[in-house]
């Protein structure tokens, strides 16, 4: 028999199987459906967070504050560094400097009656590039930056980002253990649930054998099944995914909106997300079928 | 077709079932096997289709030795040897037809081949009218023959009949040994397993006594006896 009149016969029995056993099989995709669904909230969440992180990282600004007697060529040399390693660099004088808190000051700036017109330090205010936004490196430039001569402290807001990468590094181990365990718990159930179709079905299999099928002609239909229950599963979580982000992202824009940055509603899902759980499903649908079938053809 | 050499089958704990049985059994042979329940009879056809292994001794089936067989041949062993069993076992949500089927199902042939091949297979016995019909709505005789169908719609050289006659009444079981005899006229090797002895008197046939796991009498040998005596 061709491989295609093969797996014609496989698909038939496979189908079979479910028309006269609708009940297990619906358990079976039901239980899939919301492991995946909150494995999806997780995904979501996960997109969410490491969206806003790469957000909030394009503000990360390291101040470079400067001797004011330093020479302007040794700043213009130093500027000139950075810029050539992707930093955006800005040279704000002592004046600027004054003139800008002013600003910020706006009613309360008679406070700073009096006060000099270059008191405050020069800086440099760099933009860091994508590949210094995390603290390790950042650190680093911080080091490096204090042994200029003409430097003298370096602000790179050291707290707030090393809480913002503790919070990325909590959530992806959270929802990898929270996987893990995801997992072992759908398998598990799938099989168990898909042993109960195959011992509905035993005297199918035990004649499928008496005659002379091998196992893994006894095996494929099942396998069919569960690749079928682990994709209606994700179709189903995807449904339900699908309902609550609607409802949730309106609520992302208002929650983040005083960050000033894109909405992470925008990064909660997409093409790539649900193929991924697709095939996520799939692929718990086949281990857990194929346990439940080797255990059965072992008995 | 059929040889077993000093065949002992034991389970861990219990006495043997069966203990050191010889017995040769010729290529289109009909031979019953009988003897009281317990006496070995569905265990000696079990380890002639490789359903359960000998705890020692030689078994050949068609000159395999299938002591020894590896559990991935056993399926394509099982191809030639057909298996009637008393309880049917057929599937109830397929059609007569779909039943016999499933033996071709299984070894790949295709549907169009298929379906001429089961319907001279119930012609043969006597149900071609009755293929698209559910078993249950069969009465057990018409049952029985659609279980040997099945086990005949791939020329076994082998029939292993385990009690075919066990749930049927008298009528219905001449029906059914009339036609594994007709079975057997046409080549196929046919081993049967009861304990009626009413079967024994009426087609005598070759005749294997079992009693608490061993060969006790063999008419075979008897006749050999007589002859050479």
């Amino acid at each position: 028999m061709g491989g295609v009149a093969k797996a014609e016969v496989f698909w038939r029995s496979a189908l079979q199987g479910i028309r006269h056993q609708p009940f297990p099989h619906a358990v079976a995709v039901l239980t899939l459906g919301i492991a995946l669904f909150t494995l999806g909230l997780g995904r979501a969440g996960s997109l969410a967070v490491e969206h806003l992180l790469k957000s909030l990282g394009t503000e990360v600004q390291v101040t470079v504050w400067l001797r004011p007697e330093a020479p302007h060529t040794d700043v213009d040399v130093l500027s000139n560094s950075l810029r050539g390693r992707g930093f955006g660099v800005q040279l704000v004088t002592a004046r600027a400097a004054v003139e800008r808190l002013t600003r910020e000051l706006g009613p309360s700036a008679d406070a700073l009656r009096g006060l000099a017109s270059e008191a405050l330090p020069p800086s440099l205010e760099l933009q860091v590039p994508p590949a210094w936004r995390d603290p390790a490196a950042l650190r680093q430039l911080a080091d490096e930056l204090q042994k200029e001569g003409a430097v003298t402290a370096v602000d790179w807001g050291e707290a707030a980002v090393e809480r913002l990468g503790a919070l990325a590094r909590a959530l992806r181990w959270g929802g990898f253990f929270a996987f893990a365990v995801l997992l072992c718990a759908t398998v598990v159930v799938v099989s168990a649930t898909l042993q109960l179709a195959i011992y509905a079905r035993r005297e199918e299999v035990e004649i499928q054998k008496l005659v002379g099928a091998t196992d893994r002609f006894v095996r494929a239909p099942f396998l069919i099944e569960g690749l079928l229950q682990g994709v209606a599963g994700a179709a189903l979580a995807l449904v339900g995914l699908a309902a609550v982000l609607h409802w949730v992202a309106p609520e992302l824009d208002t929650l983040f909106a005083f960050l000033r940055v894109p909405s992470p509603a925008a990064a909660l899902w997409g093409i790539r997300s649900t193929l991924e759980l697709l095939g996520v499903g799939a692929a718990l649908g086949l281990l857990g079928s194929f346990l439940a079938v080797s255990r059965a053809l072992r008995a | 077709m059929i040889q077993m050499f000093h065949v002992t089958k034991s389970y861990p704990g219990d006495p043997p079932v069966l203990t050191d049985v010889n017995l040769t059994v010729d290529k289109g042979e009909f031979v019953f096997l009988t003897g009281p329940s317990g006496a070995g009879k569905t265990t000696l056809l079990r380890l002639v289709f490789c359903d359960e292994k000998p705890t020692r001794g030689q078994i050949l089936v068609g000159g395999r030795n299938v002591a020894r067989i590896r559990a991935a041949s056993v399926p394509y062993l099982r191809r030639n040897i057909g298996v009637v069993f008393q309880d049917f076992k057929l599937l109830p949500h397929r059609t007569v037809l779909d039943n016999v089927a499933f033996t071709l199902e299984v070894l790949g042939t295709p549907r169009s081949e298929s379906r001429e091949r089961v319907l001279r297979m119930l012609k043969l016995v006597g149900l071609q009218h009755k293929a698209e019909s559910l078993p249950l709505k069969l009465s057990g005789g018409e049952q029985q023959r659609v279980v040997i169908a099945r086990a005949l719609v791939n020329d076994p050289t082998i029939l292993l009949a385990d009690e075919p006659t066990g749930n049927l009444d008298p009528g219905l079981t001449v029906e059914i040994l009339d036609l594994l005899c007709e079975v057997n006229v046409r080549g196929t090797t046919v081993l049967v397993a009861t304990h009626d002895a009413t079967l024994l008197e009426r087609y005598q046939k070759r005749v294997i006594r079992l009693e608490r796991g061993r060969v006790v009498s063999d008419t075979a040998q008897a006749q050999t006896v007589r002859r050479t005596g």
